[in-house]
Parts: C-alpha cells; sequence; structure tokens
C-alpha cells in the first residue's frame, strides 16, 4: 500500500484509509491507557520485528548502506486504519504507517513491516514516482508482495489459499492487482495490464535479498551474503 | 588485499546443501513450478577449495565465471525505474510542523 500526497484528490490516492493523519487533530492519553492500547501493543511489535526479524534487519542494513537510515521515532507511525487495511508508506512524509487497530500478531508484524520497508527502500533507491506512474507503483507492490513473506506457502495456506505449483506467482499478481486497486481509481483491466506489463522484471528483481526469501533461513542466508558484498563484489 | 573466491569456500557448501533440502525443493516449485537445479553450488565449491589449497588458474576462473553469471541472471531485465545516484533530500526532514507530535 502506497500514498502520495495531493490535497485535493486525498481520496483518490488512498489517504481516506488512514483518517488519522494529517487531521491536525491529536488524541490526548494518559499514561496507564497508553499502556493497555493499540497503540502501545504495536510500538512493542515494531520494536520486536526490527530487531528480531531478519527480513527487517537486512531492509534496515541496506536502507543505511544507500543513506536513508531508517529511525524509528521519525520514520515509522501506529495509527488506526479504516477497514482491514495494515499499513502504507507515505511518500511525502517518508513515513511507514502501521494500522496498529489491524495487526495484533508478531509475525504479521513482521511481514507488513518488512513489506512496507521494501517500499522505503525502492524509495530511496530509485526515482520512483508514487504519484504519477502506475507502472512505479505496480513495480513496488510486486517485489513487496514477492519478497516480504505475504506470499509464502505458510502464509497463503493460512488465508485458506491452498495452491501450490507455481502459487507463488499468482499470489503475488492478486496481492499488487488488489494493492493498485485499493488505492487508484482504474478498473480491472487496466490494473491486470499494467502488472503484466512489468511482472517480469520486478517479479525478479530480489533487491537487496539477491533471492526469494521464502523463510527465516533463506532470509538468514540472504543476510550473509549482504554481509560479504564487498569481498564479493571486489573478487568477481 | 590479495585476490581471493567471492566467497568462503564453506558458503558454497552450505549454499548446495540448502539448495538441495527438501524445504528449499518445495520453495522452488512453489515459486517456478520446477525443481532447483544445484549442481553448480557443488562445482564452485570444488573449484574455490583448488583456488585456496593450489591456487589454480583454471579453477579460479571458472568460478569467477559462475559467480559472474549468477550477477547477470540477477541484472538481465530491463529495469521499470531509473536508480538514484543520491538518496531523496527529504528522507531526514523533520515531520510537518503543523503535525502534532505525541508529548
Amino acid at each position: 500500500m502506497v500514498q502520495t500526497s495531493q490535497p485535493k484528490q486525498e481520496e483518490e490516492y488512498g489517504y481516506d484509509l488512514f483518517p488519522g493523519r494529517n487531521t491536525g487533530q491529536h488524541k490526548g492519553r494518559s499514561f496507564t491507557e497508553s499502556l493497555l492500547t493499540f497503540n502501545h501493543k504495536c510500538q512493542v511489535m515494531l520494536q520486536l520485528a526490527t530487531e528480531t526479524s531478519p527480513y527487517a534487519k537486512l531492509l534496515l542494513s541496506a536502507m543505511k548502506s544507500s543513506g536513508c537510515k531508517v529511525f524509528k521515532e521519525r520514520h515509522f507511525s501506529c495509527e488506526d486504519c479504516d477497514g482491514t487495511v495494515s499499513g502504507g508508506f507515505d511518500a511525502d512524509s517518508s513515513q511507514i504507517v502501521l494500522c496498529q487497530n489491524n495487526i495484533h500478531q508478531q509475525s504479521h508484524m513482521n511481514r507488513v513491516v518488512t513489506h512496507e520497508l521494501i517500499h522505503a527502500f525502492d524509495h530511496c533507491r530509485a526515482h520512483v514516482d508514487w504519484f504519477n506512474n502506475l507502472k512505479h507503483l505496480a513495480c513496488s507492490e510486486i517485489r513487496a508482495a514477492n519478497l516480504s513473506g505475504d506470499c509464502s506457502f505458510q502464509t497463503e495456506f493460512s488465508r485458506f489459499n491452498f495452491g501450490l505449483k507455481q502459487h507463488q506467482q499468482a499470489c503475488v499478481r492478486g496481492r499488487a492487482l488488489r494493492s493498485i486497486l485499493a488505492v487508484r481509481k482504474i478498473n480491472r483491466e487496466e490494473a491486470e495490464k499494467i502488472v503484466d506489463e512489468v511482472f517480469d522484471t520486478c517479479f525478479n528483481d530480489h533487491a537487496p535479498f539477491g533471492r526469494i526469501p521464502h523463510d527465516k533461513k533463506d532470509a538468514g542466508f540472504a543476510g550473509r551474503d549482504y554481509e560479504n558484498r564487498g569481498r564479493y563484489y571486489a573478487n568477481l | 588485499s590479495p585476490p581471493q573466491p567471492p566467497r568462503a569456500c564453506d558458503d558454497y557448501w552450505s549454499e548446495f546443501r540448502h539448495c538441495k533440502s527438501l524445504k528449499n525443493c518445495f520453495h522452488h516449485y512453489y515459486t517456478y513450478g520446477t525443481s532447483p537445479s544445484c549442481q553448480q553450488w557443488k562445482e564452485d565449491f570444488h573449484n574455490c577449495r583448488e583456488w585456496e589449497k593450489h591456487r589454480a588458474t583454471e579453477s579460479k576462473e571458472a568460478l569467477q565465471r559462475s559467480e559472474r553469471n549468477r550477477v547477470a541472471e540477477q541484472r538481465k531485465f530491463t529495469p521499470v525505474w531509473e536508480l538514484r545516484q543520491s538518496p531523496p533530500r527529504d528522507w531526514h526532514m523533520p515531520l510537518n510542523q503543523e503535525k502534532p507530535q505525541d508529548s
């Protein structure tokens, strides 16, 4: 999920899904209240994700190397969201939004953090035109669905999607399509055409992992490769 | 520093073992509909050891060829976007002053 801001067309770009943003309102909370709220739980799970998920840790390293060091207080925001949205990347404020009312399990938090960090990573390393270029948007969504574990066998299985042969690709296509349709007012055929155009390139763009991490072990191998990249490229 | 294999030789062996694991075979089928080919990792491991132990030029070149091929495989698609020369300027800029901060 990606948003860019254009104040007059907020609904057109998915901003209405995040009612807590840019309202100029602030709900005060007592210390005890905030301990028991979704906000606190979200903060705790976010902390755990960045410290223990090999996916998140690799992305954070890669972003630091690219000149976009991530600071939790600055670049993450736990907020209430509409519907079933889990999170988003706001390119205008360079912030990752986490939907505190929709993320209740650590494994889900790990995936959302990874997914949104992939958008942030793309924003950092490339001239991504989130606002005007639907191919760019589609590409980042394909990558995020592909590399975050969103489409892993286990995750799909838990959604009762029992696909097997090449199911990863079907899942990635489907989720990228859904993400685009959620934030842009185009019809399904148009969206499908755009996804088709960029699918091969973007499905095979595995940066910064170097492979599709299907589980933590894969992500661990990817992390090892990343740590070794200096020696690797110097000795080809 | 003097030329050395792109990866530690043990890394090639662990990639080979990982490639051949049941889990990986499953994941590969789930992703590509085929079974993975793992032989190259094994060859790379042997070439790596030959390079380290005997400074064998042929082994060194074979290994480097194999790795350059891997890199080329990753890069053979036309990119959708242009890579940046420097990170976005506003990445570190403080948040909009209009947005109230949490106390």
